[in-house]
Order: structure tokens, then sequence, then C-alpha cells
């Protein structure tokens, strides 16, 4: 199985898939009335965005997510669950609701006193529903086109030693 | 590792990992000095009052685009502590590469070893062998006065056979070229097909399939160049040249006369050129073997180096005589493994080749009488037993020959000529 897990490794999200997962954040946007959500692989490379997400490091933001939800995972272990599939970070101003959704993406959706906890959580279990079940067919589709072109990766070397020089 | 084509971006993450203190956030920090502002984010830590590595830290590195994907590099570094154990697994989950930051300190041997086991232990609750990552190790803190030399590193630490590179993180040395070997192996594993299993990063030193790697001598890890340079592209294998040049001394000692042997053999042009060849007809045996799933006995080759022990007193004759060779033990385990595979694979490729290597009666007297001449007329009886092994052997060679045109017509091969 070991093959099936290096091949897991690489996410691959195309154009079609996107478009409905973000159709759906929007969605999720307007009923929870929530500021932004990122949604997040359990990597800590972001799939996608929507909402108010300008003011927000979105790279950082996604690598932190990722690190906290691997971290509360094993106190879930300690505690003999799997995981953990709801957290809550509490701020004066703005909160932060993280949840799962299926084998390896994650939502943190940003919201502040619009709304409530309560509603963010109702309306992201629906919407979680809703993601696995595209993540599902996604992951079980075969990639058929090329990955990437050909010499791409000669092109990024050609980068690397322009920005990496000692 | 992330291809996402809505977004157009794919994005990669890279690893420094090593033990405690060895200089991994110090790494991240000269990179973040250097990369030019528009090509990189914060710098996030989240580390104890002391300065200590708590959970990660994080770099993220913006490439731009790049053949119309914009291409990114997230660097994390893990706590090298001992007892940060799972934190440093959470980190390493879906690392495309890793940089294994090891201390030159003839003191930190241990340390360096005992982090690379857990490396490569953590690895594999992954799923993943450590000699199938894009791994580097880089020598850290090469400007200690009582550094250990590389080769005696490489001898003691890198057992996995992983590309190394030197520096001195904390005057910056060496840290972008670290980085930049790394990002290219990663690289390398993009081109090959969309989870295409067989896909591996480089050919490393000789090491692949089991068999520790040959320390090189000190005088070739001096030679060797920093930033890495391949000399031929094997399928979806990339020969680097430093490997290259210990492969060509190890088959010239494992050749040579005992008297003749030279700390360092120069070769022609055209010399190097054989031994490309037969290093590109290793490294296809090598995939092939590894899409049948053929491994190697490692049962009959340890037996095999066993018995070849046996054959001296003591191990200090044993030691004699490899230093007198310039072998080690590691060379000969793997030229075993190689002749070992070789066997498997030919009656593989060419099933019906015991049937070709059976030698008749009549071909053996046909052969005399051709050569007689040669032989000073020496009565056949006398020469049998000669001729049945000089026929076998031409017998297999014409064989291997074969097999190995098969093995060609099927891969694409590059040479990179200039680089040899």
């Amino acid at each position: 199985m070991k093959d099936n897990k290096l091949r897991q490794k690489r996410l691959v999200y195309y154009a079609d898939d996107l478009q409905k997962i973000d159709k759906l954040m929007e969605e999720f946007l307007k009923l929870s009335n929530a500021k932004c959500i990122f949604l997040i692989d359990k990597e800590g490379h972001m799939i996608s965005n929507r909402g108010l997400v300008q003011q927000i490091n979105a790279e950082t933001l996604s690598a932190l997510v990722a690190g906290s939800f691997a971290a509360t995972k094993e106190m879930a272990r300690l505690l003999g669950e799997s995981e953990f599939s709801v957290m809550f970070h509490q701020g004066s101003r703005d909160h932060i609701h993280i949840a799962i959704i299926g084998d390896r993406a994650i939502s943190a959706t940003i919201f502040d006193e619009k709304t409530t906890v309560g509603m963010i959580n109702l309306y992201s279990k629906e919407l979680s529903v809703k993601l696995e079940k595209i993540f599902d067919i996604a992951i079980r589709r075969v990639h058929q086109e090329q990955a990437v072109e050909a010499d791409y990766s000669e092109s990024v070397k050609d980068k690397l030693n322009d920005l990496f020089k000692e | 590792m992330q291809i996402n084509y809505a977004r157009k971006e794919i994005s990669c993450k890279v690893v420094f990992y090593g033990p405690g203190m060895s200089g991994k956030t110090t790494n991240l920090e000269v990179i973040h000095q250097k990369v030019p502002d528009e090509n990189k984010g914060e710098m996030t830590s989240i580390a104890t009052e002391g300065d200590r590595t708590l959970f990660f830290d994080f770099l993220p590195l913006d490439l731009g685009k790049v053949r119309g994907m914009t291409t990114k590099f997230q660097l994390y570094t893990v706590p090298g502590q001992i007892y940060y154990a799972s934190t440093r697994k959470l980190v390493l989950q879906g690392a495309d590469g890793v940089i294994f930051v090891a201390d030159s300190n003839p003191s930190k041997v241990d340390e360096n070893n005992e982090s690379l086991k857990d490396l490569s232990d953590n690895l594999e609750e992954y799923g993943i062998n450590i000699r199938e990552i894009p791994l580097v190790i880089q020598w850290n803190k090469r400007d200690l006065p009582n550094a250990l030399p590389v080769a005696e590193l490489e001898a003691k630490v890198n057992t996995v056979g992983a590309n190394t590179t030197e520096a001195v993180a904390a005057t910056g040395e060496g840290v972008m070229a670290t980085l930049k070997l790394c990002a290219s192996l990663v690289l390398d594993r993009l081109n090959a097909k969309d989870g295409d299993p067989q896909a591996s990063p480089v050919v490393k030193s000789g090491s692949k399939l089991g068999a520790a790697a040959a320390a090189p001598k000190e005088e070739e890890a001096a030679a060797a160049p920093k930033a890495e340079v391949y000399v031929a592209k094997v399928g979806a294998d990339s020969i680097s040249r430093t490997f290259f040049l210990q492969y060509c001394q190890m088959q010239y000692r494992l050749a040579a006369k005992e008297a003749e042997v030279e700390d360092f053999k120069k070769f022609s042009k055209d010399e190097y050129k054989k031994f490309l060849e037969s290093l590109i007809n290793y490294s296809l045996l090598l995939q092939d073997a590894k899409k049948r799933s053929v491994k190697p006995p490692m049962d009959k080759i340890n037996a095999q180096i066993d018995a070849f022990k046996k054959k001296f007193g003591s191990p200090a004759e044993l030691n004699e005589y490899l230093n007198r060779r310039k072998l080690s033990l590691d060379a000969l385990k793997n030229e075993a493994t190689k002749n070992e595979i070789i066997n498997i694979m030919i009656s593989e490729v060419l099933p019906d080749i015991k049937d070709r290597m059976k030698i008749t009666e009549k071909e053996v007297s046909d052969f005399y009488n051709a050569n007689k001449a040669k032989f000073n007329n020496k009565p056949f009886d006398d020469l049998k037993g000669d001729l049945v092994a000089l026929i076998k052997g031409a017998k297999k060679r014409s064989a291997l020959e074969e097999f190995y045109g098969k093995l060609r017509g099927q891969a694409e091969i590059k040479i990179f000529e200039d680089k040899l």
C-alpha cells in the first residue's frame, strides 16, 4: 500500500471541482454571516478561500491551522478519541472556527459579532458534508491529464538559480 | 505537494530536520534574509522563551509564475529536542523534501544518528521510505576547529546514501545551495508522471537496494561540487556527478590489481564514457527490478560477505587487505548486490537463459580446434575446464548485452557529455 500513500501525497485540485467548492463556500458565507472562510489541506497548503480575506496572511494562517489541527488530533488520541472535529478560538473582536472535512481538508471560518458560534457550527456541518462528497469523487478520479508542462521543473530550477543566491 | 489548477499554483513542502541546536532555525533565518522581499512571506516561529523551537518555524517562499503556474515552497523546521517527538511527526506530514541539518561536532555523531533514525521511523509511519523521499543532508558547522572530516561524517552518519552539502549556517555559507539542491530533487519528482510510484529522485550512492553507501574518499568529497550537477538522466532518475565519480573509482578499485591501486585514479574522457554506459545499464536494471518487485536476496549476499571475511585470519588482516585495495566491505556488498540482481533479472527478462548457457561437448571441442594454435597445442583435456569457463563467460556477456539492449530500447536516456 506504500505506493498508494505516495500517490495520495500529491494533491491535485482541478478547476471544475474548485468552482463547485467556491460556490458552496459563498453560500455558506451568506447563510452564516461569517466574514470569510479558508479551505486548507491537512498538510498546510491553502486550497481556496472566499469572503473578506484581504487583511489576512493566508499562507501563514493555513500552516498554523493545519499545525494546530494536527496538535489537537494528538490531544484527542491521548483521550482515546480519533480526532476532535471542531475547534473554536475566541478573540475580543474576531473569532475562528475550525472544522475538519473528510480525510484531508480543514475549513477555517473567521467571524465577528454579526453572527454566533452556533450558527457557524450549524452551517459548517452542512458545508462539510457537501464538500466531503466533492473531495471523495475528486480523489477517486484517475488523473489523466499531465500534471504540469514537461519542462516546468527545469524552468523552476532556472528561477531557483536566480533567487537563491549565496 | 498541492497542484491547484484553479489557482494555478504549485505548492511544495520542505522540512528542516535534525538534532537539537544543529542549526535548523538558523538555516531558515538565513534564507529569510537572503531571499528578495517580493519572494518571501513572513517568518513565523512557535518558540519557547529561550528561543528554542517549540512546534515549528514556518517560512513561505513564492517563486512567482513559472510556465503559468505560481510556484511556492513552504519551509518548516521541526524542534530538535528528543522529547518533542510527536510534534516532529506532525510537521513532517506531507513533506515533499527533507533537509537534514547535521552537526559536524565529533561529539554529536550519536545525536545525528539518533535524529536520522527518528526521521526514518516517522517517515515510515506515513508509509514513506527514507531512501525514497528527496533528502539532502547538510553537514553544518564546518567552521568548528574540531569538525569531523566530511568523509568520516559520510561513513558514520550518511547510512542512507543521501545527497550531501557543506555549510556554516551561522555565516550563511552553503545554506542557499542546500535549499536549491533539495528543491531541485523535489522538482525532479514532479516531472515523473502523476502519481507514478516508480518516480525516484536520483540514483543515490549505490545504496538503493539495501547495502550501505560506500564512503567517498576525502579528496573526492572535497572535489564534489556544492550544488549537484548531473551527468545523465535515465528515465525518471538523474545520475549526479558526485555519485558517478564515486562509482568510477569503485569500479576501478574492484578490478585493479592489488599493487596498482591508486588513491584517486584519473580517467580519459572515453574511459569515463564507458563507465557512464555501465552505470546507465545498472540504473536501468534497478528501475526494471523495482518494476518487477525484484528484491536482492540479502541473506545470500550477507552469506557471501561472511564467506569472504572468513578467508582472513583476523579482522585486522581483513582491514589491511581492504586498505591495500582501498575498498570497503560496503563497496563489496554493493557489488555483490549488483551481481545478484543481474542474475535474477536475466532469468526474468530472458527466460531461456538456462538453456542458452548450456555448453555441449561439441562446442568445447570445436572451440579448441579453431584456436588450437593459440593454445600452443596443449592437449584438449588439460584445457577443458578453462575453455568451458571461457565460453560460459562469453555467453553470459552476450546475454547481458542483449538484456541491456532490451532495457535501453524502452527507456529515455539523456547524457550530458559536457558535465563528464
